[in-house]
């Protein structure tokens, strides 16, 4: 399977923080969710990618060095980012004006079909515009020059329900129209992850605690919810975090088969992409 | 590629048509009520020099660099698209402001015809070209300077290196005249005379050009 982006030990040091050795394939046909908390290094991967911010370590794009053919590169990548955008003093309608010349392969009908499949005014200024709305141009921008590749930070941020789910379907319809595509999509909100992506990528502190396929993660991990008694019967191979509440432990485990034949325990819960993210974070082991 | 980005721009500028119009009039105005026809050209071209750069306080408020540079446009062509557009506002200014004291004084002179305003183009043209030669000289110290400290933190940078710029060619003059250096002023004049405007020219270029280089320099290595 080809990668659409390919990280080897990306890294870049601030005064406060530093990203360390991240790497990761994003392959053609596939949806990989970056998360974690704020400010643990999602952006900067992010920024690192596009070339925004400098970083050390190798960035390949479509199987070429990101800095080397970044024009040839961007042409063929749609990009959202959550805090950045054009003025809000810009219409829609003008948008396109100047899109059609900054992209070869601007598709006008194409978007303005987009803008009228979902409501979108063509005259009226951005700062008109509900967040809901102001995330749609955004996304619609992205991707009327068909791009090969979306890169999203933070797409769904801030939205009701409802407006995430029409988004999701975007990125849906998007990834299904041609099998090459894929979308390294940036989120806090775990739960978007668990109905669209196929890797999950999670950075805590700059690093990467793990990259897995999204279905290993839903169908192989488990909380075990125990007395401490039990809990001192596990070995610590065995699961990965533990949290003591007040009644109860609470034990992650990235094995559930497992530890349902070795201890023979039988009620273990089915963790969301959040539970898991949440045991990294707050755990101890 | 430079064509969207000068189109963004442009756009952005679009909010201001209806202060520039008025500006633009009270200062055909004031040329009527004050006679004072050789400050206009000056004026205007200040107001549309100025008006350009507020393009980064655009950019900077929609946080719009950051987006820009995921765009298939290199770091150096978003730099080129700020010095054409500034470059144009400063010719733009420089026309509209000859044009707008020409048709003022006719006016004036076609409505009081007992007093006529002789109008003296060559020295029209010169302040013209003075007045473009300050935004100029202000947008290349500027331009600059909001790359490297963003468009809030640049203008007070830009009054800071002003009023360096300021001292020293004070500097300079107090110590010509200190040291009692003869200077021959009939000379001098005849010189500028014939080569002052070709030197003001000149002088324009260079000044964008060493920006230009510099705004390069400095964006390439800027991090959003």
């Amino acid at each position: 399977m080809k990668n659409n982006i390919e990280l080897q030990n990306v890294s870049k040091k601030y005064k406060d923080f530093t990203l360390k050795n991240i790497s990761f394939n994003v392959p053609e046909g596939c949806v990989v969710g970056l998360i974690g908390e704020n400010g643990a290094g999602k952006t900067t991967t992010i920024k690192s990618i596009l070339n925004i911010t400098k970083a050390d370590g190798i960035v390949k794009i479509f199987g070429k060095d990101s800095k080397e053919n970044e024009n040839e590169i961007k042409e063929k990548i749609g990009v959202v980012l959550d805090d950045s955008f054009l003025s809000d003093y810009l219409t829609a309608k003008q948008i396109n004006s100047i899109m059609k010349d900054i992209y070869k392969t601007w598709d006008e009908n194409k978007y303005k079909n987009l803008l009228k499949q979902f409501n979108l005014p063509e005259d009226k200024l951005i700062k008109e515009f509900s967040s809901g709305m102001k995330m749609k141009l955004k996304i619609v921008t992205a991707i009327s020059h068909h791009p090969k590749l979306l890169i999203l930070d933070e797409p769904t941020s801030g939205l009701d329900p409802v407006a995430r789910n029409e988004i999701l379907d975007i990125f849906r319809e998007y990834i299904q129209e041609d099998e090459t595509r894929s979308i390294l999509i940036s989120t806090h909100i775990t739960t978007d992850l668990e109905h669209i992506s196929d890797y999950i990528v999670f950075i805590e502190k700059g690093k990467i605690v793990f990259h897995l396929p999204t279905q290993e993660l839903l169908e192989n991990y488990g909380i075990i919810k125990c007395s401490q008694e039990d809990f001192l019967r596990l070995d610590e191979k065995d699961y990965i975090r533990y949290q003591k509440e007040k009644y109860q432990y609470e034990v992650l485990t990235n094995n559930k088969n497992r530890i349902k034949q070795k201890y023979n325990i039988t009620v273990i819960d089915k963790p969301s992409i959040e539970d898991i993210m949440l045991f990294y974070i707050k755990g101890e082991k | 590629m430079i064509k969207g980005l000068l189109k963004k721009d442009l756009y952005n500028l679009s909010t201001y048509k209806a202060s520039l119009i008025i500006t633009i009039l009270f200062c055909g105005i004031a040329i009527i009520g004050t006679e004072a026809i050789n400050f206009a050209p000056i004026i205007i071209c200040t107001i549309v020099g100025m008006i350009a750069l507020s393009t980064f306080n655009y950019d900077e408020i929609a946080k719009s660099n950051k987006y820009i540079l995921t765009l298939p446009t290199g770091r150096k062509d978003i730099v080129k698209e700020k010095f054409i557009l500034a470059i144009g506002a400063t010719v733009l200014g420089g026309v509209l402001g000859l044009l707008i004291t020409i048709i003022a004084v006719n006016i004036m002179n076609y409505v009081r015809p007992e007093n006529v305003i002789n109008m003296n183009y060559e020295s029209l043209i010169i302040t013209t070209i003075g007045g473009m030669w300050g935004i100029s000289l202000i947008q290349s110290i500027q331009i600059p300077s909001i790359y490297k400290w963003g468009a809030e933190k640049g203008r007070i940078q830009m009054f800071i290196l002003v009023f360096i710029l300021i001292a020293v060619v004070a500097g300079i003059g107090f110590l010509i005249v200190k040291a009692n250096f003869n200077i021959d002023m009939e000379m001098l004049n005849e010189f500028m005379n014939k080569f002052g405007l070709f030197l003001l020219v000149l002088f324009m270029i260079v000044m964008y050009y060493v920006s230009y280089k510099i705004s390069c320099k400095i964006y390439m290595n800027k991090e959003e």
